[in-house]
Protein backbone atom coordinates (compact mmCIF):
# COMPACT_ATOMS: atom_id res chain seq x y z
CA UNK A 1 0.00 0.00 0.00
CA UNK A 2 1.11 3.31 -0.64
CA UNK A 3 -1.06 4.95 1.22
CA UNK A 4 0.15 5.65 5.19
CA UNK A 5 -1.74 3.51 7.43
CA UNK A 6 -4.99 4.94 9.73
CA UNK A 7 -2.35 4.75 12.45
CA UNK A 8 0.47 6.42 11.28
CA UNK A 9 -2.05 9.07 9.93
CA UNK A 10 -3.44 9.35 13.43
CA UNK A 11 -0.53 9.22 15.50
CA UNK A 12 1.00 12.33 12.81
CA UNK A 13 -2.34 14.28 13.48
CA UNK A 14 -1.82 14.21 17.08
CA UNK A 15 1.56 14.87 16.74
CA UNK A 16 0.71 17.82 15.42
CA UNK A 17 -1.54 18.74 18.14
CA UNK A 18 0.15 18.37 20.96
CA UNK A 19 3.74 17.99 19.88
CA UNK A 20 4.94 20.97 17.50
CA UNK A 21 4.96 18.74 14.55
CA UNK A 22 4.00 20.38 11.10
CA UNK A 23 0.03 19.70 10.27
CA UNK A 24 -0.35 16.73 7.96
CA UNK A 25 -0.70 17.12 4.43
CA UNK A 26 -4.35 17.71 3.44
CA UNK A 27 -5.79 19.08 6.88
CA UNK A 28 -7.15 22.68 6.85
CA UNK A 29 -4.27 24.43 8.54
CA UNK A 30 -6.09 26.88 10.39
CA UNK A 31 -8.56 24.99 11.97
CA UNK A 32 -5.77 22.51 12.94
CA UNK A 33 -4.47 25.24 14.65
CA UNK A 34 -7.79 26.25 16.13
CA UNK A 35 -8.16 22.47 17.88
CA UNK A 36 -3.98 22.59 18.92
CA UNK A 37 -5.06 25.81 20.93
CA UNK A 38 -7.79 24.85 22.19
CA UNK A 39 -6.50 21.56 23.73
CA UNK A 40 -3.75 23.47 25.44
CA UNK A 41 -6.65 25.56 27.26
CA UNK A 42 -8.22 22.91 28.18
CA UNK A 43 -5.02 21.75 29.76
CA UNK A 44 -4.59 24.62 31.51
CA UNK A 45 -7.90 24.61 33.14
CA UNK A 46 -7.04 20.61 33.91
CA UNK A 47 -3.99 21.85 35.51
CA UNK A 48 -5.39 24.55 37.32
CA UNK A 49 -7.22 22.66 39.24
CA UNK A 50 -4.59 20.36 40.04
CA UNK A 51 -2.75 22.78 41.40
CA UNK A 52 -4.88 25.45 43.03
CA UNK A 53 -2.01 27.59 44.25
CA UNK A 54 0.58 27.46 41.22
CA UNK A 55 -2.39 28.79 39.01
CA UNK A 56 -3.77 31.20 41.66
CA UNK A 57 -0.71 32.59 42.39
CA UNK A 58 0.31 33.11 38.51
CA UNK A 59 -3.38 35.11 38.92
CA UNK A 60 -4.13 36.75 35.90
CA UNK A 61 -0.83 35.52 33.59
CA UNK A 62 -1.79 31.80 34.48
CA UNK A 63 -3.52 31.56 31.12
CA UNK A 64 -0.95 32.58 28.98
CA UNK A 65 1.72 31.41 30.80
CA UNK A 66 0.62 28.07 30.95
CA UNK A 67 -0.17 28.12 27.55
CA UNK A 68 3.02 29.10 26.27
CA UNK A 69 4.53 26.48 28.34
CA UNK A 70 2.41 23.81 26.97
CA UNK A 71 3.13 24.55 22.96
CA UNK A 72 4.72 21.79 21.85
CA UNK A 73 4.77 19.63 25.08
CA UNK A 74 2.81 16.61 25.18
CA UNK A 75 0.09 16.26 27.95
CA UNK A 76 1.44 14.03 30.94
CA UNK A 77 -1.63 14.17 32.79
CA UNK A 78 -2.72 17.80 34.53
CA UNK A 79 -0.58 16.70 38.00
CA UNK A 80 2.98 15.97 35.90
CA UNK A 81 2.31 19.01 33.70
CA UNK A 82 1.61 21.64 36.64
CA UNK A 83 4.66 19.59 38.40
CA UNK A 84 7.05 19.94 35.43
CA UNK A 85 6.04 23.57 34.53
CA UNK A 86 6.25 24.42 38.92
CA UNK A 87 9.78 23.12 38.92
CA UNK A 88 11.07 24.67 35.83
CA UNK A 89 9.08 28.30 37.67
CA UNK A 90 11.41 27.45 40.96
CA UNK A 91 14.32 26.66 38.82
CA UNK A 92 14.22 30.15 37.21
CA UNK A 93 12.87 32.08 40.04
CA UNK A 94 9.87 32.82 39.37
CA UNK A 95 7.49 30.29 41.23
CA UNK A 96 4.97 32.33 43.50
CA UNK A 97 5.28 32.09 47.24
CA UNK A 98 1.99 30.51 46.83
CA UNK A 99 3.13 27.75 44.12
CA UNK A 100 6.17 27.40 46.90
CA UNK A 101 4.18 25.86 49.53
CA UNK A 102 2.36 23.94 47.20
CA UNK A 103 5.44 22.35 45.14
CA UNK A 104 7.13 21.25 48.33
CA UNK A 105 3.99 19.39 49.58
CA UNK A 106 3.83 17.34 46.69
CA UNK A 107 7.81 16.77 46.81
CA UNK A 108 7.78 15.36 50.37
CA UNK A 109 4.50 13.54 49.47
CA UNK A 110 6.13 11.70 46.24
CA UNK A 111 9.12 10.56 44.52
CA UNK A 112 8.81 12.17 40.89
CA UNK A 113 11.73 11.82 38.76
CA UNK A 114 10.23 14.12 35.65
CA UNK A 115 9.91 10.74 33.18
CA UNK A 116 7.34 8.40 35.14
CA UNK A 117 3.80 9.15 36.92
CA UNK A 118 5.24 9.98 40.73
CA UNK A 119 5.12 7.52 43.52
CA UNK A 120 4.33 8.01 46.87
CA UNK A 121 7.08 7.78 49.62
CA UNK A 122 7.29 6.29 52.50
CA UNK A 123 10.01 7.42 54.92
CA UNK A 124 9.94 10.74 56.77
CA UNK A 125 10.89 13.16 54.32
CA UNK A 126 11.48 17.40 55.07
CA UNK A 127 12.07 20.07 52.68
CA UNK A 128 12.37 23.61 53.53
CA UNK A 129 10.80 26.41 52.01
CA UNK A 130 10.95 29.98 52.30
CA UNK A 131 9.85 30.92 56.04
CA UNK A 132 9.09 27.14 56.82
CA UNK A 133 9.09 23.54 56.75
CA UNK A 134 7.26 21.12 54.77
CA UNK A 135 7.39 17.49 56.11
CA UNK A 136 5.58 14.23 54.73
CA UNK A 137 5.39 10.81 56.67
CA UNK A 138 3.49 7.99 55.57
CA UNK A 139 1.47 10.14 52.41
CA UNK A 140 0.79 12.76 54.71
CA UNK A 141 2.18 15.77 54.47
CA UNK A 142 2.46 19.16 57.09
CA UNK A 143 3.57 22.38 56.39
CA UNK A 144 4.66 24.56 58.83
CA UNK A 145 5.64 28.37 58.35
CA UNK A 146 6.99 30.16 61.32
CA UNK A 147 7.99 33.01 59.76
CA UNK A 148 3.81 34.01 58.44
CA UNK A 149 0.88 34.37 60.07
CA UNK A 150 -0.38 31.76 57.63
CA UNK A 151 -0.32 27.68 57.65
CA UNK A 152 -1.24 24.87 55.44
CA UNK A 153 -2.03 21.13 56.29
CA UNK A 154 -2.84 18.97 53.59
CA UNK A 155 -3.92 15.51 53.39
CA UNK A 156 -3.26 13.01 50.36
CA UNK A 157 -6.58 12.21 48.86
CA UNK A 158 -6.39 10.27 45.71
CA UNK A 159 -4.59 12.08 43.08
CA UNK A 160 -4.63 15.24 44.28
CA UNK A 161 -4.14 17.14 47.39
CA UNK A 162 -6.64 18.91 49.78
CA UNK A 163 -5.64 22.01 51.56
CA UNK A 164 -7.68 23.32 55.02
CA UNK A 165 -5.84 27.20 55.52
CA UNK A 166 -5.59 28.69 59.24
CA UNK A 167 -4.96 31.78 60.15
CA UNK A 168 -2.46 31.08 63.31
CA UNK A 169 -3.61 34.99 64.12
CA UNK A 170 -0.23 36.07 65.42
CA UNK A 171 -0.53 39.27 63.68
CA UNK A 172 -3.56 39.66 64.32
CA UNK A 173 -5.11 40.51 60.78
CA UNK A 174 -5.89 37.56 59.52
CA UNK A 175 -7.04 39.35 55.96
CA UNK A 176 -3.29 39.98 54.87
CA UNK A 177 -2.88 36.03 55.12
CA UNK A 178 -3.20 35.20 51.45
CA UNK A 179 0.67 35.43 50.88
CA UNK A 180 3.17 33.67 53.02
CA UNK A 181 6.08 35.63 50.68
CA UNK A 182 6.50 38.72 53.15
CA UNK B 1 -34.58 -2.99 17.38
CA UNK B 2 -34.74 -3.35 21.07
CA UNK B 3 -36.43 -1.62 23.54
CA UNK B 4 -34.32 1.34 24.79
CA UNK B 5 -32.94 0.37 28.02
CA UNK B 6 -33.05 3.83 29.10
CA UNK B 7 -36.76 5.02 27.66
CA UNK B 8 -39.03 6.77 30.27
CA UNK B 9 -36.14 8.38 32.16
CA UNK B 10 -36.35 11.88 31.66
CA UNK B 11 -34.55 14.90 32.58
CA UNK B 12 -30.45 14.29 33.59
CA UNK B 13 -27.48 15.88 34.56
CA UNK B 14 -24.19 14.54 34.13
CA UNK B 15 -22.92 13.99 37.71
CA UNK B 16 -19.42 15.21 38.36
CA UNK B 17 -18.40 16.05 42.59
CA UNK B 18 -18.28 19.61 41.72
CA UNK B 19 -22.29 19.83 41.60
CA UNK B 20 -22.92 16.59 43.22
CA UNK B 21 -25.15 18.44 46.05
CA UNK B 22 -26.95 20.00 43.25
CA UNK B 23 -27.99 16.81 41.74
CA UNK B 24 -28.57 15.31 45.00
CA UNK B 25 -31.14 17.51 45.46
CA UNK B 26 -32.99 17.58 42.54
CA UNK B 27 -36.12 15.78 43.52
CA UNK B 28 -37.44 14.39 40.20
CA UNK B 29 -34.31 13.34 38.49
CA UNK B 30 -34.02 9.36 37.55
CA UNK B 31 -30.89 9.13 35.55
CA UNK B 32 -27.20 10.34 35.19
CA UNK B 33 -23.95 9.94 33.86
CA UNK B 34 -20.95 9.58 35.50
CA UNK B 35 -17.20 9.83 33.84
CA UNK B 36 -16.19 6.01 33.64
CA UNK B 37 -12.81 6.84 34.28
CA UNK B 38 -13.17 9.00 37.01
CA UNK B 39 -14.20 5.94 39.31
CA UNK B 40 -11.76 4.34 41.00
CA UNK B 41 -10.84 0.56 40.02
CA UNK B 42 -11.53 -1.56 43.25
CA UNK B 43 -15.58 -0.93 42.87
CA UNK B 44 -16.36 1.54 45.13
CA UNK B 45 -18.43 4.32 44.36
CA UNK B 46 -18.30 8.30 45.88
CA UNK B 47 -20.86 8.27 48.60
CA UNK B 48 -22.93 11.12 46.45
CA UNK B 49 -23.20 8.55 43.95
CA UNK B 50 -23.94 5.33 45.76
CA UNK B 51 -26.60 7.21 47.63
CA UNK B 52 -28.29 8.44 44.41
CA UNK B 53 -27.55 4.29 43.20
CA UNK B 54 -29.69 3.59 46.25
CA UNK B 55 -32.47 6.00 45.36
CA UNK B 56 -32.97 3.72 41.99
CA UNK B 57 -31.35 6.70 40.14
CA UNK B 58 -29.74 4.95 36.99
CA UNK B 59 -26.42 5.74 36.76
CA UNK B 60 -24.74 5.63 33.25
CA UNK B 61 -20.55 5.60 33.04
CA UNK B 62 -19.65 7.54 30.05
CA UNK B 63 -16.37 6.67 28.74
CA UNK B 64 -13.78 9.13 27.17
CA UNK B 65 -10.54 7.30 27.22
CA UNK B 66 -11.14 4.04 25.83
CA UNK B 67 -9.89 5.27 21.96
CA UNK B 68 -12.86 3.32 20.29
CA UNK B 69 -11.74 5.05 16.91
CA UNK B 70 -8.25 4.13 17.56
CA UNK B 71 -5.87 1.99 14.79
CA UNK B 72 -4.17 0.70 17.93
CA UNK B 73 -5.90 -2.08 19.44
CA UNK B 74 -8.05 -1.11 22.28
CA UNK B 75 -5.92 -0.93 26.28
CA UNK B 76 -6.96 -4.15 28.08
CA UNK B 77 -6.48 -2.09 31.32
CA UNK B 78 -8.79 1.00 30.18
CA UNK B 79 -11.39 -2.12 29.11
CA UNK B 80 -11.38 -3.76 32.36
CA UNK B 81 -12.00 -0.67 34.16
CA UNK B 82 -14.83 0.33 32.05
CA UNK B 83 -16.44 -2.89 32.25
CA UNK B 84 -15.89 -2.70 36.01
CA UNK B 85 -17.36 0.79 36.24
CA UNK B 86 -20.51 -0.32 34.07
CA UNK B 87 -20.81 -3.41 36.52
CA UNK B 88 -20.56 -1.72 39.63
CA UNK B 89 -23.07 0.89 38.75
CA UNK B 90 -25.36 -2.00 37.33
CA UNK B 91 -25.81 -0.17 34.59
CA UNK B 92 -28.45 -0.57 32.06
CA UNK B 93 -26.50 0.95 28.63
CA UNK B 94 -22.90 1.96 28.99
CA UNK B 95 -21.51 5.12 26.60
CA UNK B 96 -18.59 5.95 24.85
CA UNK B 97 -17.35 8.15 21.97
CA UNK B 98 -16.91 8.13 17.78
CA UNK B 99 -13.18 9.07 18.45
CA UNK B 100 -9.98 8.45 19.11
CA UNK B 101 -7.41 10.29 22.04
CA UNK B 102 -3.94 8.61 21.38
CA UNK B 103 -1.58 7.36 18.75
CA UNK B 104 2.30 6.98 18.39
CA UNK B 105 2.45 6.83 22.23
CA UNK B 106 0.74 10.20 22.50
CA UNK B 107 -2.07 11.50 24.50
CA UNK B 108 -4.00 14.32 22.37
CA UNK B 109 -6.37 15.06 25.90
CA UNK B 110 -9.08 15.05 24.11
CA UNK B 111 -11.67 13.12 21.67
CA UNK B 112 -10.58 13.51 18.05
CA UNK B 113 -12.84 13.09 15.19
CA UNK B 114 -11.99 10.04 12.90
CA UNK B 115 -11.91 10.14 8.80
CA UNK B 116 -15.38 8.95 7.63
CA UNK B 117 -13.44 6.04 5.58
CA UNK B 118 -14.16 2.29 5.50
CA UNK B 119 -10.88 1.47 7.44
CA UNK B 120 -11.99 3.53 10.01
CA UNK B 121 -15.69 2.04 9.91
CA UNK B 122 -13.64 -1.70 10.18
CA UNK B 123 -11.23 -0.07 13.24
CA UNK B 124 -14.54 0.91 15.04
CA UNK B 125 -16.02 -2.20 14.31
CA UNK B 126 -12.90 -4.08 15.70
CA UNK B 127 -12.89 -2.52 18.71
CA UNK B 128 -16.38 -2.41 19.57
CA UNK B 129 -16.11 -5.45 19.43
CA UNK B 130 -13.46 -6.25 22.13
CA UNK B 131 -15.41 -3.89 24.36
CA UNK B 132 -18.13 -5.71 23.39
CA UNK B 133 -17.30 -9.12 24.38
CA UNK B 134 -16.34 -8.11 27.90
CA UNK B 135 -19.51 -5.77 28.74
CA UNK B 136 -22.97 -7.44 29.82
CA UNK B 137 -24.78 -3.60 28.73
CA UNK B 138 -25.63 -2.44 25.61
CA UNK B 139 -23.31 0.40 24.46
CA UNK B 140 -24.56 3.62 23.17
CA UNK B 141 -22.21 5.76 20.85
CA UNK B 142 -21.94 9.25 21.05
CA UNK B 143 -20.45 11.34 17.77
CA UNK B 144 -18.21 13.98 18.89
CA UNK B 145 -18.01 17.75 17.83
CA UNK B 146 -14.91 18.31 15.94
CA UNK B 147 -12.94 21.53 15.03
CA UNK B 148 -12.24 19.73 11.84
CA UNK B 149 -12.48 17.32 9.03
CA UNK B 150 -10.26 14.57 7.86
CA UNK B 151 -9.76 15.29 4.01
CA UNK B 152 -10.76 12.32 2.07
CA UNK B 153 -13.99 11.43 3.80
CA UNK B 154 -15.30 8.90 1.88
CA UNK B 155 -18.92 9.36 3.51
CA UNK B 156 -21.14 11.88 5.05
CA UNK B 157 -21.40 11.89 8.83
CA UNK B 158 -24.73 10.40 8.35
CA UNK B 159 -24.12 7.98 6.11
CA UNK B 160 -20.93 6.73 8.57
CA UNK B 161 -22.65 6.86 11.58
CA UNK B 162 -25.76 4.64 10.32
CA UNK B 163 -23.09 2.19 8.29
CA UNK B 164 -21.66 2.29 11.92
CA UNK B 165 -24.78 1.03 13.69
CA UNK B 166 -25.71 -1.30 11.37
CA UNK B 167 -22.18 -3.00 11.77
CA UNK B 168 -22.16 -2.64 15.62
CA UNK B 169 -25.09 -2.90 16.90
CA UNK B 170 -24.84 0.02 19.38
CA UNK B 171 -27.48 2.45 20.36
CA UNK B 172 -26.93 5.97 19.36
CA UNK B 173 -26.21 9.01 21.85
CA UNK B 174 -27.11 12.37 19.97
CA UNK B 175 -25.45 15.19 21.20
CA UNK B 176 -27.94 18.35 20.70
CA UNK B 177 -24.77 20.59 20.91
CA UNK B 178 -22.16 18.71 19.05
CA UNK B 179 -24.80 18.66 15.65
CA UNK B 180 -25.23 22.37 16.33
CA UNK B 181 -21.13 23.14 16.74
CA UNK B 182 -20.52 20.69 14.17
CA UNK B 183 -23.03 22.12 11.63
CA UNK B 184 -22.12 25.72 12.42
CA UNK B 185 -18.55 25.21 12.09
CA UNK B 186 -19.04 23.86 8.82
CA UNK B 187 -21.21 26.24 7.19
CA UNK B 188 -24.29 23.36 7.34
CA UNK B 189 -28.15 23.37 7.87
CA UNK B 190 -28.08 21.12 11.42
CA UNK B 191 -31.58 19.98 10.12
CA UNK B 192 -29.84 17.88 7.28
CA UNK B 193 -27.63 15.80 9.38
CA UNK B 194 -31.55 15.36 12.15
CA UNK B 195 -33.21 14.05 8.80
CA UNK B 196 -30.45 11.41 7.80
CA UNK B 197 -30.12 9.39 10.98
CA UNK B 198 -32.07 6.89 11.98
CA UNK B 199 -33.77 8.54 15.42
CA UNK B 200 -35.19 5.43 16.54
CA UNK B 201 -32.06 3.94 17.73
CA UNK B 202 -31.19 7.22 19.99
CA UNK B 203 -30.50 5.46 23.38
CA UNK B 204 -30.36 9.04 25.10
CA UNK B 205 -29.55 12.55 23.94
CA UNK B 206 -27.07 15.08 25.35
CA UNK B 207 -26.97 18.95 25.34
CA UNK B 208 -24.51 21.59 26.48
CA UNK B 209 -23.04 24.83 26.07
CA UNK B 210 -20.18 25.94 24.71
CA UNK B 211 -17.98 29.29 23.81
CA UNK B 212 -17.30 30.84 20.33
CA UNK B 213 -13.92 31.75 19.92
CA UNK B 214 -12.44 33.54 16.53
CA UNK B 215 -15.45 32.51 14.47
CA UNK B 216 -15.21 28.50 15.70
CA UNK B 217 -17.82 27.44 18.47
CA UNK B 218 -16.16 25.52 20.76
CA UNK B 219 -18.35 22.56 22.60
CA UNK B 220 -16.83 23.37 25.66
CA UNK B 221 -19.16 22.14 28.57
CA UNK B 222 -18.03 25.15 30.54
CA UNK B 223 -21.17 27.74 29.67
CA UNK B 224 -24.67 27.74 29.87
CA UNK B 225 -26.93 25.94 26.87
CA UNK B 226 -26.82 28.74 24.45
CA UNK B 227 -30.27 29.52 22.37
CA UNK B 228 -29.44 28.18 19.15
CA UNK B 229 -29.09 24.62 20.78
CA UNK B 230 -32.40 24.77 22.61
CA UNK B 231 -33.78 25.96 19.64
CA UNK B 232 -32.50 22.86 17.74
CA UNK B 233 -33.81 20.52 20.77
CA UNK B 234 -37.41 22.01 20.31
CA UNK B 235 -37.29 21.04 16.59
CA UNK B 236 -35.66 17.25 17.64
CA UNK B 237 -38.39 16.86 20.68
CA UNK B 238 -41.31 17.60 17.65
CA UNK B 239 -39.32 14.84 15.64
CA UNK B 240 -39.45 12.47 18.34
CA UNK B 241 -42.56 13.19 19.65
CA UNK B 242 -43.91 12.58 15.59
CA UNK B 243 -42.36 9.23 15.93
CA UNK B 244 -43.56 8.00 19.49
CA UNK B 245 -39.82 8.10 20.71
CA UNK B 246 -38.83 9.88 24.15
CA UNK B 247 -35.69 9.20 24.71
CA UNK B 248 -34.36 10.79 27.90
CA UNK B 249 -32.07 13.66 28.05
CA UNK B 250 -28.88 14.88 29.83
CA UNK B 251 -27.16 18.32 30.37
CA UNK B 252 -23.73 18.22 31.00
CA UNK B 253 -21.54 20.39 32.55
CA UNK B 254 -17.40 20.32 33.10
CA UNK B 255 -16.32 23.70 34.71
CA UNK B 256 -16.69 27.65 35.10
CA UNK B 257 -19.88 25.77 37.52
CA UNK B 258 -22.88 28.67 38.26
CA UNK B 259 -24.38 28.65 41.39
CA UNK B 260 -27.19 25.99 41.64
CA UNK B 261 -29.71 28.60 41.29
CA UNK B 262 -28.85 29.08 37.38
CA UNK B 263 -27.86 25.67 36.65
CA UNK B 264 -31.37 24.15 38.14
CA UNK B 265 -32.89 27.12 36.06
CA UNK B 266 -30.71 25.85 33.15
CA UNK B 267 -32.34 22.14 33.67
CA UNK B 268 -35.80 24.23 33.51
CA UNK B 269 -35.24 25.69 30.07
CA UNK B 270 -34.40 22.63 28.80
CA UNK B 271 -36.82 20.34 30.37
CA UNK B 272 -39.26 22.98 28.60
CA UNK B 273 -37.40 22.86 25.28
CA UNK B 274 -37.42 18.95 25.48
CA UNK B 275 -41.44 18.52 26.51
CA UNK B 276 -39.76 16.74 29.68
CA UNK B 277 -40.83 16.94 33.15
CA UNK B 278 -39.20 19.84 35.69
CA UNK B 279 -36.87 18.12 37.70
CA UNK B 280 -35.72 20.51 39.75
CA UNK B 281 -37.08 21.07 43.44
CA UNK B 282 -40.83 22.91 43.10
CA UNK B 283 -40.42 25.12 45.87
CA UNK B 284 -37.10 26.63 44.05
CA UNK B 285 -37.29 30.25 42.27
CA UNK B 286 -39.11 29.83 38.97
CA UNK B 287 -36.25 29.31 36.89
CA UNK B 288 -37.49 31.02 33.51
CA UNK B 289 -36.16 34.26 34.33
CA UNK B 290 -32.59 33.56 35.65
CA UNK B 291 -32.31 31.20 32.97
CA UNK B 292 -33.00 33.91 29.97
CA UNK B 293 -30.94 35.95 31.26
CA UNK B 294 -28.03 33.53 31.89
CA UNK B 295 -28.55 32.82 28.22
CA UNK B 296 -28.68 35.85 26.98
CA UNK B 297 -25.50 36.98 29.02
CA UNK B 298 -23.56 34.12 26.94
CA UNK B 299 -24.46 34.48 23.49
Amino acid sequence: MSKPTLAARQAALVAALVAGAPVPAGFDGRLVDAAEKSLRGKRAGEVAAAWPLLAAGLGDQWHDRFRRWARGRPPRGALRDGWDLARELAFVGELPALAQAELATREVAARYDGRRDPRPRRGLVARRVRGGVAVGFLGRVHLICWRENLRIDSADRGNGLTYAWRHRGRRGDPTVAESPDR
Amino acid sequence: MAVNPLAGLGLGVGWRPEIAGLVADLPGVRFTEVVAESLHREGELPTPLAVLRARGVTVVPHGTRLSLGGAEPLDPRRVRQFVSAAATLDAPLVSEHVAFVRAGGLEAGHLLPVPRSREALRVLARNVGTLRAELDAPLALEPIAALFDWPDDEFTEAEFLTELLERTGAWLLLDVANVYANARNRGADPADLLDRLPLEQVAYLHVAGGAEHDGLYHDTHTAPTPEPVLALLRQLSARFAAERLAPPMLLERDGGYPPAAQLRAELDAIASAAGLARITPPDAPPGGQVSNTTLAGSR
